[in-house]
This record gives structure tokens, sequence and C-alpha cells, in this order.
């Protein structure tokens, strides 16, 4: 039985559905194995549910989108969550309240009311059966993925960190250069782009299993001020770090 | 009769030999020697699900690592003994086999560790070579190395290094690792370590690797692929329902050295570390093994004269 899939989008860039399509003839591979009945982004002619899988990238900012997030997951099978966004908050879930509300009075007057509901990880409000992480997401991982699904397998999260992959690529060591870095605790996958580009691992590929937070925290601690660290955790992990 | 090659020559020779092999020079590399045997990923087989036949890549082309240092060779003569007792190591092999190893060695030479040819500083121009196998005994041609009766030898003498004196007695380490279970200092470098898995993979002698199998998005292969594992992550010591042998970074951490220094000492008769000083320069939370190993036999000194 070819299994019905379903891709959904909330709030968020698309990015990381532009990585599924960037996999180009795998995906054609890939749509031989699999039946895409709903792909706003992929396709004019979509069905409704229930599905076997349903792939859900962004994250609900309105509560029509918490209801759909609600009534998906209970039309699937299995519900996995495609990227940062979806994962972790991402970038939707970066803003800064008190800024926000200022903001608000600016732009729109007293008066209005905030129809906006805080970004947060879709497993705030459902049961996530797997989460590919990633800002974006990266093409190999997610075909690894779907290999290990289409198996029949359940998907396993590396168990490893970004920096196996920072050092398969000889790139020199931030922390060892004073520079602050979230690679330890971050789970592996990415290839360790962004520092090969020269930035900094802001941890986009979640927490690793077991990671040791507080010890990074204090290794950081010995290189910049709080703030900066905080800066660092809120693109991705804040809720790791306020833990 | 000596080979001596100056040292301005060395890099024209490396260009010569890439006609023969593929050269690899690892200075500078982050990761030692090992990974171009034991490399960070490979697949070792590949099954055809339609003609039901295994395959494993071939390695054709012969190839040349240089650059090792003193203590990199004599890793990579532990390392060839760990994968050869008990067992032969297939892919190992086939690579190892495969390849030449060039040692260059700023330091002078009491005992060459290994390698196919060791290249040795003999005065601030030249280096000799100290040709250790027959593979290595081709690669030096007349084009680049003078023959010479009695070339002059100047002394540089290896720096004193208080770790390497400390591994001399193995014997001690592993008795004192073995002993230093309930030890303090583990609580706190289980607070301390990252867990980050560095310092397993920068070192030329950790050898342990994981197994996942993959089956092709077109479903037509199936493959094993070994890639580096790590005792200091969490997956290491974990088996089937998800019971795990190590549980915390303590646990994980200690075994790191019950490996290097008990485990090794007892299958081997020497401790799995050379002294490279990789772990250290590499470890993003600054932890010194050098030190974490001076402290535990020193307090094991102590207990053994308190009994
Ligand atoms: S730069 Fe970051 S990711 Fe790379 S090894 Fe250092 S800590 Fe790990
Ligand atoms: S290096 Fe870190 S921030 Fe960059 S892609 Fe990888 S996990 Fe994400
Ligand atoms: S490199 Fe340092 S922090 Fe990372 S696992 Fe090894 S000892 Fe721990
Ligand atoms: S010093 Fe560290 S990296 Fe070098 S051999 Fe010993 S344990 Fe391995
Ligand atoms: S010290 Fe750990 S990673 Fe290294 S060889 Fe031993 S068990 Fe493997």
């Amino acid at each position: 039985m070819v299994p019905k899939v379903a891709i959904y989008d909330f709030t968020d860039c698309e990015g990381c559905e532009v990585k599924l399509v960037s996999i180009r003839e795998k995906l054609l591979i890939l749509e031989k194995r699999i039946d895409i009945v709903n792909w706003r982004l992929g396709q004019e002619d979509n069905k409704p549910g229930p599905f076997d899988l349903t792939i859900i990238e962004g994250t609900p900012i309105t509560q029509h989108e918490v209801d759909l997030l609600k009534k998906l997951r209970q039309d699937s099978k299995v519900l996995i969550a495609l990227g940062a966004c979806a994962t972790l908050g991402g970038i939707p879930a970066i803003l800064d309240k008190k800024e926000r509300a200022k903001w608000y009075k600016k732009i729109y007057g007293e008066e209005y009311k905030p129809r906006g509901i805080d970004a947060l990880p879709l497993s705030a409000y459902v049961k996530v059966d797997f989460l590919i992480h990633g800002c974006p997401i990266d093409e190999n991982e997610l075909i690894r993925i779907f290999q290990e699904l289409l198996a029949g397998k359940t998907p396993a999260y590396r168990g490893y960190s970004v920096c196996f992959e920072c050092k398969q690529a000889n790139n020199p060591c931030r922390i060892i250069n004073g520079q602050p870095c979230l690679g330890p605790i971050t789970q592996g996958g990415c290839g360790s782009i962004c520092i090969k580009g020269g930035s900094p691992c802001y941890g986009c590929f979640g927490l690793r299993q077991e990671a040791n937070v507080k010890g990074l925290v204090e290794v950081l601690q010995g290189l910049t001020d709080k703030k900066e660290i905080e800066r660092y955790f809120t693109m991705f992990l804040s809720r790791a770090f306020d833990k | 009769m000596e080979f001596v090659i100056e040292k301005k020559k060395i890099d024209k020779w490396l260009d010569d030999l890439k006609k023969d092999f593929k050269v690899i020079d690892i200075r500078g590399k982050a990761l030692p020697a090992k990974q171009y045997f034991l490399p960070p990923k490979q697949k070792t087989f590949v099954f055809n699900k339609k003609t039901k036949k295994l395959s494993c890549p071939e390695y054709k082309k012969e190839f040349l690592v240089f650059g090792l240092g003193l203590a990199d060779l004599e890793a990579m003569t532990q390392l060839d003994e760990i994968m050869e007792k008990p067992y032969s190591d297939f892919f190992y092999w086939q690579k190892r086999n495969k390849s030449l190893i060039i040692g260059l060695v700023d330091e002078s030479i009491e005992v060459a560790p290994g390698g196919d040819v060791i290249l040795e500083k003999i005065t601030d121009q030249q280096y000799r070579a100290l040709i250790l196998t027959d593979k290595g005994k081709a690669i030096i041609k007349d084009e680049f190395f003078d023959k010479k009766d009695k070339p002059s030898i100047k002394n540089y003498p290896q720096p004193d290094n208080p770790f390497k004196r400390m591994l001399l007695d193995s014997e001690l380490l592993a008795e004192a690792v073995k002993w230093s279970l309930n030890h303090k200092i583990w609580d706190k470098l289980g607070e301390q370590c990252l867990g980050c898995g560095i310092c397993t993979y920068v070192c030329p002698l950790c050898h342990c690797f994981s197994i996942e199998d993959q089956v092709s998005l077109d479903n037509k292969e199936c493959s094993r692929c070994r890639q580096w594992d790590a005792c200091t992550l969490p997956e290491f010591s974990k088996v089937a329902g998800g019971h795990n042998f190590h549980k915390t970074i303590k646990q994980r951490y200690y075994n790191w050295f019950y490996h290097k220094f008990v485990r090794a000492y007892h299958e081997y008769g020497k401790s799995q570390c050379v002294a490279c000083g990789r772990c250290r320069e590499n470890c993003p939370a600054g932890i010194k093994i050098s030190e974490v190993l001076k402290e535990i036999v020193d307090d094991y000194k102590k207990h053994l004269s308190a009994i």
C-alpha cells in the first residue's frame, strides 16, 4: 500500500519546503513510493484526510491554525514536524514580547486587540512523532529520514553533536579560539554549515539528547557576558536556556 | 649510506609522488591519520535486492599519507596492532595495505616508531630518510635525495614531556585508573565534560564505531555503514530495549579513561595513548587529560603508602 502523505505549512518562510523540492530527482523517486494527496505549495489538486503521514512546516500563530493542527493530528497516523519553526518555534518565536506590545500601540493605536498567539513548537499543542530539525533542514537528513520511514523503521535522531561534522570539515574550533558556539550541545546532521561559513552554531538542529547545557553555559561565561549568551540561546534554544 | 633531502625540496618530492599516488598531507589537519584507514563514515557493503548480490567498495589506487610526527607514527603502529588482534579488520586493512606512511620529524629519533619512511631533521636545512620498508625504499629517488656517506648530523633533543614519562609505567596507570572509580575527580569532570566526543575523534588511537543500515530511497539496495562513535556520547552504550550501561556523562567519561588505560593494558600490554596532546588542544571544555591522570596517580600512590 502506497502511504497517503500530506504536507502542510503554518507561519514560516517556506524555506524547508523549498529544501524538499531541491532534492529534485530524489523527489521524483520518492513520489513513486508515496502518494502526496495534499500539498498546497506543490500541487493544485488537494484531498482531505485521513493521511498516513502528515508533514508540517511552520508554527501556528492564530487560533485557526491551532485548530487545524489539532484536526491534522486526529487525521494522521504519523505526524512529523519539518524545520526549526515547527520543531522549536524557530524564527517566529525569537520575538521579544515587550517590544511587540510597544510596536502594537505605535502602529495600530491603543484600541488594537492583538489576535496573534506566541509562536511555539508544534509539540506544545499536539503529540509529534518525529522532529526534522534545521533552519533550514538538511537535504541528506531529510532523505535519510524518508528512507527509514519507508523501510518501516522508527527514524533515529543523530546521537552526536555538530562538533563531529565540524571536526571532519577541519574548521578551527570557535570555542578554543575564544568565540561562543552552541555546537557541543546541538544535534549533528547539518554538516556544520554555519561554522564552515564563519558563523557560530546557534543550535537550529535542536538539543542533542542528554546535552550538557549547564556545562556549556559555564564554558561560555569564560568567553562573554550573560546577556550575549542569552542572545545566542534565544535564536533557537531559549527553552533549553530557561530550564 | 644516508639519503639526505634538502628541506626546500620536500614539497617538490611530494609533487613528484603525486604521479603515482594519491598524496595526503596531514599537516594542520584536526583529525589524525586514522581517518584515512578508518573513515569517519564508510559504506562497508551493499546488498542488491534484485540480484541478491553483495558488493564491497574496492580501493584500487595506492595512497600516501605524509607528515606524521613521532607520536602519530607510534599511534599508527599501535592502531595496526589493534586492528589485527584479536580479529583482523577487513575494511581497515583494505585501505591500510594500499597505503604508505611518511613521517616528518623535527627531533632526533632514538627508535623509529613506525611508518614506511621517516624524514628526520639532521640540520636546519636538511632531513635524512629513515627507510623502514621496501615500499618506502622504492620512493626514495636520486632526483631528490643525495647519497652521503657521513652527513653532518645535529642533535635535536625531544622536549621533555612529563605526560609521556607517565605513560612509560602503563601498569601503574592501569591500577590507578581502576582504583579511581569512586574518586571525586569524576564528579567534577562529569559536570565539566560537554560530551561532545571531540577528544575521541581527534585521538589517533580511539577506534570505536557504530553501525547503521540503510535502504536506498528507490528500495533497490541496502547498505551497511559504519561511522565513528565516541564513548562520551549517549548512544554509545545503549543496547536493545533502551537499556544504557553508562547513563551519565560521568560514567561515560570514566569509560574513556578505563578503556585507554585499564582495558588496553590488559588486552595489549600498554595504554592506548601516545601523549600527542590533541584531546587537550581540542577540548572545548578545557579538560587536560595529563592533569587528570596525574591527580589520579598521585592520589593512588598516597593511598598505597597509607595502607
Ligand atoms: S566550532 Fe563549535 S561546532 Fe565546531 S568543534 Fe568548536 S564548538 Fe564544536
Ligand atoms: S551549525 Fe548549528 S545553527 Fe548552523 S545549521 Fe548546524 S545546527 Fe543549525
Ligand atoms: S572534548 Fe572535552 S568536552 Fe568534549 S567529550 Fe571530550 S572531554 Fe568532554
Ligand atoms: S593525548 Fe589524548 S588524543 Fe593523544 S593519544 Fe592520548 S588520549 Fe589520544
Ligand atoms: S576510549 Fe572510548 S571511544 Fe576510544 S576506543 Fe575506547 S571505548 Fe572507544
